[in-house]
Protein backbone atom coordinates (compact mmCIF):
# COMPACT_ATOMS: atom_id res chain seq x y z
CA UNK A 1 0.00 0.00 0.00
CA UNK A 2 1.44 2.79 -1.02
CA UNK A 3 2.12 6.35 1.85
CA UNK A 4 -1.03 8.73 0.93
CA UNK A 5 1.65 11.34 1.96
CA UNK A 6 3.84 10.99 -0.60
CA UNK A 7 3.85 11.58 -4.60
CA UNK A 8 4.50 8.08 -6.62
CA UNK A 9 6.45 8.92 -9.54
CA UNK A 10 8.71 7.13 -12.12
CA UNK A 11 12.10 5.99 -12.37
CA UNK A 12 12.68 7.84 -15.36
CA UNK A 13 16.33 10.04 -14.92
CA UNK A 14 14.96 13.90 -15.17
CA UNK A 15 16.82 17.07 -17.18
CA UNK A 16 19.36 18.70 -15.36
CA UNK A 17 17.80 21.08 -12.89
CA UNK A 18 14.38 19.89 -13.14
CA UNK A 19 11.92 18.32 -9.94
CA UNK A 20 10.17 15.18 -11.34
CA UNK A 21 7.05 15.28 -9.25
CA UNK A 22 7.87 17.80 -5.76
CA UNK A 23 10.12 16.86 -3.00
CA UNK A 24 8.84 13.09 -2.43
CA UNK A 25 9.39 12.37 -6.00
CA UNK A 26 12.12 9.00 -6.81
CA UNK A 27 14.33 10.88 -8.26
CA UNK A 28 13.91 14.17 -6.81
CA UNK A 29 15.79 17.92 -8.47
CA UNK A 30 19.18 17.10 -10.50
CA UNK A 31 21.68 19.74 -9.73
CA UNK A 32 22.71 21.49 -12.69
CA UNK A 33 26.80 21.00 -13.00
CA UNK A 34 27.89 24.94 -13.62
CA UNK A 35 25.71 25.70 -10.93
CA UNK A 36 27.47 23.18 -8.44
CA UNK A 37 30.98 24.66 -9.80
CA UNK A 38 29.73 28.15 -8.84
CA UNK A 39 29.08 27.36 -5.42
CA UNK A 40 32.52 25.14 -5.51
CA UNK A 41 34.14 28.80 -6.59
CA UNK A 42 32.40 30.52 -4.10
CA UNK A 43 33.27 28.39 -1.06
CA UNK A 44 37.14 28.73 -2.37
CA UNK A 45 36.94 31.90 -2.37
CA UNK A 46 35.68 32.91 0.48
CA UNK A 47 38.40 30.62 2.02
CA UNK A 48 41.27 32.55 0.32
CA UNK A 49 39.43 35.80 1.37
CA UNK A 50 39.58 34.34 5.07
CA UNK A 51 43.41 33.89 4.47
CA UNK A 52 44.39 37.19 3.19
CA UNK A 53 42.03 38.59 5.42
CA UNK A 54 43.61 37.04 8.51
CA UNK A 55 47.27 36.88 7.14
CA UNK A 56 46.76 40.88 6.97
CA UNK A 57 45.37 41.23 10.23
CA UNK A 58 43.39 44.45 9.46
CA UNK A 59 40.55 43.78 11.07
CA UNK A 60 42.43 43.30 14.58
CA UNK A 61 40.54 42.29 17.70
CA UNK A 62 37.44 41.55 15.02
CA UNK A 63 39.67 38.76 13.10
CA UNK A 64 38.51 36.08 14.83
CA UNK A 65 35.00 37.56 14.52
CA UNK A 66 35.12 37.86 10.95
CA UNK A 67 36.43 34.43 10.22
CA UNK A 68 33.69 32.84 12.19
CA UNK A 69 31.79 34.82 9.59
CA UNK A 70 32.84 33.82 6.62
CA UNK A 71 33.15 29.99 7.48
CA UNK A 72 29.41 30.50 8.36
CA UNK A 73 28.49 31.53 5.39
CA UNK A 74 30.65 28.78 3.63
CA UNK A 75 28.98 26.19 5.75
CA UNK A 76 25.84 28.00 4.13
CA UNK A 77 26.74 27.56 1.07
CA UNK A 78 27.60 23.70 1.79
CA UNK A 79 24.22 23.05 3.34
CA UNK A 80 22.24 24.51 0.96
CA UNK A 81 23.55 23.50 -2.46
CA UNK A 82 26.08 20.39 -2.00
CA UNK A 83 23.44 19.35 1.28
CA UNK A 84 20.24 20.11 -1.05
CA UNK A 85 18.71 22.14 1.84
CA UNK A 86 17.42 24.18 -0.24
CA UNK A 87 15.15 21.79 -1.90
CA UNK A 88 14.83 20.03 1.15
CA UNK A 89 11.59 18.49 3.03
CA UNK A 90 10.12 20.78 5.64
CA UNK A 91 11.39 18.43 8.56
CA UNK A 92 14.82 17.55 6.94
CA UNK A 93 15.17 21.66 7.02
CA UNK A 94 13.82 21.95 10.81
CA UNK A 95 16.54 19.38 12.04
CA UNK A 96 19.12 21.11 10.33
CA UNK A 97 17.91 24.14 12.17
CA UNK A 98 17.15 22.48 15.34
CA UNK A 99 20.90 20.97 15.25
CA UNK A 100 21.99 24.82 14.94
CA UNK A 101 19.53 26.12 17.56
CA UNK A 102 20.10 24.20 19.99
CA UNK A 103 24.10 24.74 19.66
CA UNK A 104 22.90 28.16 19.95
CA UNK A 105 21.58 27.43 23.44
CA UNK A 106 25.13 25.41 25.17
CA UNK A 107 27.42 28.62 23.44
CA UNK A 108 24.78 30.90 25.16
CA UNK A 109 24.48 28.99 28.71
CA UNK A 110 28.17 28.40 29.30
CA UNK A 111 29.52 31.46 27.83
CA UNK A 112 27.59 33.44 30.15
CA UNK A 113 29.10 31.56 32.67
CA UNK A 114 32.66 31.38 31.50
CA UNK A 115 33.15 34.69 29.97
CA UNK A 116 31.57 36.68 33.22
CA UNK A 117 33.50 34.49 36.27
CA UNK A 118 36.05 37.05 36.48
CA UNK A 119 33.94 39.72 36.77
CA UNK A 120 33.34 42.20 39.70
CA UNK A 121 30.27 43.11 40.55
CA UNK A 122 29.11 46.31 42.49
CA UNK B 1 0.47 0.72 -8.92
CA UNK B 2 3.37 2.82 -10.40
CA UNK B 3 6.88 2.35 -10.66
CA UNK B 4 7.94 3.34 -7.07
CA UNK B 5 6.02 0.53 -5.57
CA UNK B 6 7.24 -1.97 -7.67
CA UNK B 7 11.16 -0.88 -7.41
CA UNK B 8 13.23 -3.98 -6.19
CA UNK B 9 15.12 -1.20 -4.08
CA UNK B 10 11.92 -0.60 -2.39
CA UNK B 11 12.10 -1.97 1.12
CA UNK B 12 9.62 -3.76 2.29
CA UNK B 13 8.31 -2.10 5.29
CA UNK B 14 8.00 1.28 3.01
CA UNK B 15 4.92 2.55 1.05
CA UNK B 16 7.01 4.02 -2.29
CA UNK B 17 10.14 5.00 -2.80
CA UNK B 18 9.78 8.70 -2.00
CA UNK B 19 8.80 7.56 1.35
CA UNK B 20 11.72 5.60 1.32
CA UNK B 21 14.05 7.81 0.47
CA UNK B 22 12.88 10.91 2.82
CA UNK B 23 12.78 8.31 5.86
CA UNK B 24 16.78 7.78 4.61
CA UNK B 25 17.42 11.70 4.59
CA UNK B 26 15.65 12.48 7.97
CA UNK B 27 17.30 9.69 9.44
CA UNK B 28 21.03 10.75 8.38
CA UNK B 29 20.03 14.42 8.99
CA UNK B 30 18.67 13.36 12.64
CA UNK B 31 22.32 11.55 12.86
CA UNK B 32 24.22 14.65 11.48
CA UNK B 33 22.28 16.87 14.53
CA UNK B 34 23.99 14.92 17.22
CA UNK B 35 27.32 15.40 14.99
CA UNK B 36 26.92 19.19 15.13
CA UNK B 37 25.93 18.68 19.29
CA UNK B 38 29.09 16.67 19.35
CA UNK B 39 31.32 18.99 17.46
CA UNK B 40 30.14 21.93 19.17
CA UNK B 41 31.04 20.90 22.88
CA UNK B 42 34.80 20.78 21.54
CA UNK B 43 34.13 24.09 19.50
CA UNK B 44 32.75 25.77 22.42
CA UNK B 45 35.72 24.40 25.00
CA UNK B 46 38.01 25.46 22.05
CA UNK B 47 36.35 29.35 22.16
CA UNK B 48 36.55 29.81 26.19
CA UNK B 49 40.38 29.23 26.45
CA UNK B 50 41.00 31.14 23.01
CA UNK B 51 38.65 34.03 24.79
CA UNK B 52 40.99 33.42 28.31
CA UNK B 53 44.63 33.01 26.78
CA UNK B 54 44.03 34.82 23.16
CA UNK B 55 47.54 35.37 23.31
CA UNK B 56 49.05 32.09 23.71
CA UNK B 57 46.67 30.68 21.42
CA UNK B 58 47.35 32.78 18.52
CA UNK B 59 51.18 32.37 19.11
CA UNK B 60 50.50 28.60 18.88
CA UNK B 61 48.32 28.81 16.00
CA UNK B 62 51.19 30.54 14.21
CA UNK B 63 53.31 27.48 14.16
CA UNK B 64 51.03 25.32 12.54
CA UNK B 65 51.37 24.25 9.06
CA UNK B 66 49.27 26.76 7.24
CA UNK B 67 50.18 25.70 3.51
CA UNK B 68 49.36 21.81 4.09
CA UNK B 69 46.20 23.15 5.92
CA UNK B 70 45.53 24.97 2.45
CA UNK B 71 45.88 22.43 0.24
CA UNK B 72 44.22 19.93 2.75
CA UNK B 73 41.12 22.48 1.92
CA UNK B 74 41.09 22.80 -1.57
CA UNK B 75 41.18 19.23 -1.59
CA UNK B 76 37.59 18.86 0.44
CA UNK B 77 35.83 21.30 -0.83
CA UNK B 78 36.64 19.56 -4.35
CA UNK B 79 35.93 16.20 -2.82
CA UNK B 80 32.64 17.61 -1.60
CA UNK B 81 31.74 19.16 -5.67
CA UNK B 82 33.11 15.61 -6.89
CA UNK B 83 30.49 13.99 -3.95
CA UNK B 84 27.81 16.14 -5.51
CA UNK B 85 28.27 15.62 -8.65
CA UNK B 86 28.31 11.25 -7.86
CA UNK B 87 24.82 12.01 -7.05
CA UNK B 88 23.92 13.91 -9.91
CA UNK B 89 25.19 11.24 -11.79
CA UNK B 90 23.67 8.12 -9.92
CA UNK B 91 20.24 10.17 -10.13
CA UNK B 92 20.79 10.08 -14.67
CA UNK B 93 21.53 6.55 -14.45
CA UNK B 94 25.12 7.61 -15.61
CA UNK B 95 27.46 4.43 -13.98
CA UNK B 96 30.57 5.51 -15.60
CA UNK B 97 30.39 9.03 -14.01
CA UNK B 98 29.01 7.94 -10.62
CA UNK B 99 32.01 5.51 -10.54
CA UNK B 100 34.12 8.24 -11.48
CA UNK B 101 33.49 10.48 -9.32
CA UNK B 102 33.27 8.04 -6.36
CA UNK B 103 36.67 7.29 -6.88
CA UNK B 104 37.75 10.69 -7.58
CA UNK B 105 36.43 12.16 -3.87
CA UNK B 106 37.76 9.24 -2.37
CA UNK B 107 41.15 9.62 -4.00
CA UNK B 108 40.83 13.79 -2.88
CA UNK B 109 39.89 12.52 0.84
CA UNK B 110 42.52 9.88 0.66
CA UNK B 111 44.82 13.01 -0.03
CA UNK B 112 43.84 15.07 2.81
CA UNK B 113 44.95 11.81 5.36
CA UNK B 114 48.31 12.01 3.58
CA UNK B 115 48.75 15.47 3.73
CA UNK B 116 47.51 15.17 7.50
CA UNK B 117 49.92 12.24 8.12
CA UNK B 118 52.91 14.60 6.83
CA UNK B 119 51.79 17.28 8.91
CA UNK B 120 51.95 15.09 12.09
CA UNK B 121 55.21 14.22 11.16
CA UNK B 122 56.83 17.36 10.68
CA UNK B 123 54.58 18.69 14.30
CA UNK B 124 56.04 15.25 16.11
CA UNK B 125 59.48 16.24 14.34
CA UNK B 126 59.56 19.80 15.97
CA UNK B 127 58.29 18.90 19.00
CA UNK B 128 54.98 20.52 18.91
CA UNK B 129 53.40 18.28 21.71
CA UNK B 130 51.56 18.97 24.22
CA UNK B 131 53.87 16.97 26.83
CA UNK B 132 55.67 18.88 28.66
CA UNK B 133 58.76 16.44 28.53
CA UNK B 134 59.06 16.70 24.68
CA UNK B 135 57.77 20.77 23.93
CA UNK B 136 60.81 21.60 26.34
CA UNK B 137 62.85 21.01 23.20
CA UNK B 138 61.15 22.31 20.58
CA UNK B 139 61.70 26.44 19.07
CA UNK B 140 58.03 27.06 20.15
CA UNK B 141 59.17 26.74 23.99
CA UNK B 142 62.21 29.00 23.15
CA UNK B 143 60.32 31.63 21.25
CA UNK B 144 57.00 31.58 24.10
CA UNK B 145 59.46 31.92 27.21
CA UNK B 146 61.13 34.88 25.23
CA UNK B 147 57.94 36.41 24.79
CA UNK B 148 56.87 36.16 28.19
CA UNK B 149 54.17 33.57 27.40
CA UNK B 150 52.85 31.26 29.68
CA UNK B 151 54.08 27.30 27.74
CA UNK B 152 51.04 25.64 29.85
CA UNK B 153 48.68 27.64 27.76
CA UNK B 154 50.41 27.24 24.77
CA UNK B 155 50.25 23.55 25.67
CA UNK B 156 46.98 23.66 26.07
CA UNK B 157 46.30 24.96 22.37
CA UNK B 158 48.23 22.08 21.36
CA UNK B 159 45.94 19.62 23.11
CA UNK B 160 43.31 21.18 21.05
CA UNK B 161 44.66 20.71 18.15
CA UNK B 162 45.45 17.54 18.29
CA UNK B 163 42.02 16.45 19.61
CA UNK B 164 39.60 18.69 17.40
CA UNK B 165 42.06 17.60 14.34
CA UNK B 166 42.35 14.06 15.39
CA UNK B 167 38.48 13.43 16.07
CA UNK B 168 37.69 15.19 12.73
CA UNK B 169 40.51 12.81 11.17
CA UNK B 170 38.72 9.67 12.17
CA UNK B 171 35.39 10.79 10.69
CA UNK B 172 37.01 11.63 7.21
CA UNK B 173 38.75 7.68 7.22
CA UNK B 174 34.84 6.62 8.08
CA UNK B 175 33.56 8.68 5.41
CA UNK B 176 36.20 7.06 3.31
CA UNK B 177 35.33 3.64 4.07
CA UNK B 178 31.49 4.23 3.16
CA UNK B 179 32.54 5.88 -0.14
CA UNK B 180 34.73 2.61 -0.85
CA UNK B 181 31.41 1.10 0.63
CA UNK B 182 29.27 2.82 -2.29
CA UNK B 183 32.35 2.08 -5.03
CA UNK B 184 31.54 -1.44 -4.27
CA UNK B 185 27.79 -1.17 -4.58
CA UNK B 186 28.70 1.00 -8.00
CA UNK B 187 30.64 -1.89 -9.44
CA UNK B 188 27.69 -4.38 -8.54
CA UNK B 189 24.88 -2.10 -9.98
CA UNK B 190 23.41 -2.07 -7.34
CA UNK B 191 22.81 1.66 -7.37
CA UNK B 192 20.34 2.11 -10.13
CA UNK B 193 18.83 5.87 -10.59
CA UNK B 194 15.25 4.59 -8.28
CA UNK B 195 18.58 4.26 -5.19
CA UNK B 196 20.42 7.16 -5.65
CA UNK B 197 19.57 8.03 -1.89
CA UNK B 198 22.32 5.55 -1.10
CA UNK B 199 24.82 7.91 -2.38
CA UNK B 200 22.73 11.06 -1.25
CA UNK B 201 23.15 9.90 2.70
CA UNK B 202 26.71 9.31 2.42
CA UNK B 203 27.25 12.78 1.03
CA UNK B 204 25.32 14.17 4.06
CA UNK B 205 28.01 12.50 6.32
CA UNK B 206 31.26 13.92 3.41
CA UNK B 207 29.81 17.36 3.02
CA UNK B 208 29.26 17.90 6.89
CA UNK B 209 32.77 16.98 7.88
CA UNK B 210 33.26 19.38 5.16
CA UNK B 211 31.90 22.14 6.54
CA UNK B 212 33.78 21.08 10.37
CA UNK B 213 36.86 21.92 8.73
CA UNK B 214 35.76 25.08 7.23
CA UNK B 215 35.80 26.39 11.35
CA UNK B 216 38.49 24.19 11.97
CA UNK B 217 40.87 25.85 9.26
CA UNK B 218 40.60 29.41 10.81
CA UNK B 219 40.16 28.22 14.48
CA UNK B 220 43.48 26.47 14.08
CA UNK B 221 45.95 27.62 11.46
CA UNK B 222 44.14 31.21 10.65
CA UNK B 223 44.17 32.58 14.62
CA UNK B 224 47.80 33.72 14.69
CA UNK B 225 48.20 34.26 10.85
CA UNK B 226 49.27 37.87 11.22
CA UNK B 227 51.92 37.12 13.94
CA UNK B 228 55.73 37.44 12.55
CA UNK B 229 56.49 34.25 14.59
CA UNK B 230 57.11 30.49 14.06
CA UNK B 231 57.78 28.51 10.45
CA UNK B 232 56.26 31.95 8.42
Amino acid sequence: MANPHTTPATATPPAAGHDTHGGHGVIGHVDSPGLLFVVFLVVIGLFAANVAMSTSGALGKYTLFAQLAIGAVQATFVGLYFMHLRHGDKVVVLTALASVFWMGILFVLFMSDYMTRNRVMG
Amino acid sequence: MSASTHSPVLKHHFGDLGQQHASERLGMWMFLATEVLFFAGLFGAYACYRLWYASEFEFASAFMNLKIASINTVLLVTSSLTMTLAIRAAKLGNKSGLYTHLLLTFALGTGFMVLKGFEYAHDFHESYLPGEGTFVHSNMQTEAVARGLDTGKVRLFLCFYYIMTGIHGIHIVIGLGCILWLVQQAYANKIPPENYSTVEVVSLYWHLVDAIWLFLMPLLYLAGAHLKVGPH
